[in-house]
């Protein structure tokens, strides 16, 4: 199967579809597995997954770019609409599958190496600013990249973002 | 991991240790004259590029240190 078949194939399908590429040998497919095949339960009906082994499907993996595996590919009768590459867990598998049914790439989510460094490096340049005969420059750098770290969960952030989307969607 | 990441997680933190050791030596007026204007300017270079996880110099060249 190459790509022009597998969208062909998905155009004629009723529901939007969640392409999964994964290999007997890949450790994050397997743990990802459970969780995926729960969700796509949870959504049965919907949205439907369907799994293509990189192995045995070298040139759908080269036609569609697919750089590491596992790969999720979003796709509704529109085409493609978002993909995620390496493991997800369970709650941003219900995202995937939710953007995949409301046609809209889901939200990213900082990981916890980024939330750590953005927030150590924060405090760090706070503190420095405070032990150097308080240097107002570096604590204010320091509260921006602290600020950075947390930026998603803040509520005036949600409360302001959808507007600023539909903003710049005007624009 | 998004595709556009090219830095593994110690580069990161290598990169954000070292940005944060450059603007505290500049900006706090530890390391003065030149050398202490560059070290302000330059910090932010592997601060940002740690923090964001995306090395421009890498993308030009192809490489990267995490796995594609």
């Amino acid at each position: 199967m190459d790509r022009t078949e597998l969208l062909k194939k998905i155009q004629r399908h009723p529901r939007p579809v969640i392409v999964e590429f994964w290999a007997p040998w890949c450790t994050p497919c397997k743990v990802m597995e459970p969780a995926l095949k729960q969700v796509a339960k949870e959504f049965q009906g919907k949205v439907d997954l369907w799994r293509y082994n990189a192995d045995e499907h070298p040139e759908l993996v080269r036609d569609l770019r697919v750089m590491g595996i596992p790969t999720l590919l979003g796709f509704n009768a529109q085409g493609e609409i978002f993909r995620r590459t390496g493991a997800l867990p369970l709650a941003g598998l219900r995202e995937a599958f939710t953007a995949a049914l409301e046609g809209k790439k889901p939200e990213k989510h900082l990981s916890a190496l980024e939330r750590a460094l953005r927030a150590g490096a924060g405090i760090a340049l706070i503190i420095a600013g405070i032990s150097l005969q308080t240097n107002w420059i570096l604590m204010g750098l320091g509260g921006i990249v602290l600020f950075s770290a947390v930026y998603d969960r803040c509520p005036i952030v949600q409360a302001i973002k959808p507007r600023l989307e539909a903003l710049f969607k005007k624009g | 991991m998004s595709n556009w990441i090219n830095e593994s997680g110690l580069d990161r933190v290598i990169r954000v240790i070292v940005g944060l050791v450059l603007l505290v030596l500049g900006w706090g007026g530890i390391v003065t004259g030149t050398l202490g204007t560059v070290f302000k300017i330059l910090g932010f270079v592997p601060l940002l590029t740690g923090l964001i996880g995306f090395c421009p110099a890498y993308a030009l060249f192809k490489f990267r240190t995490n796995k594609a």
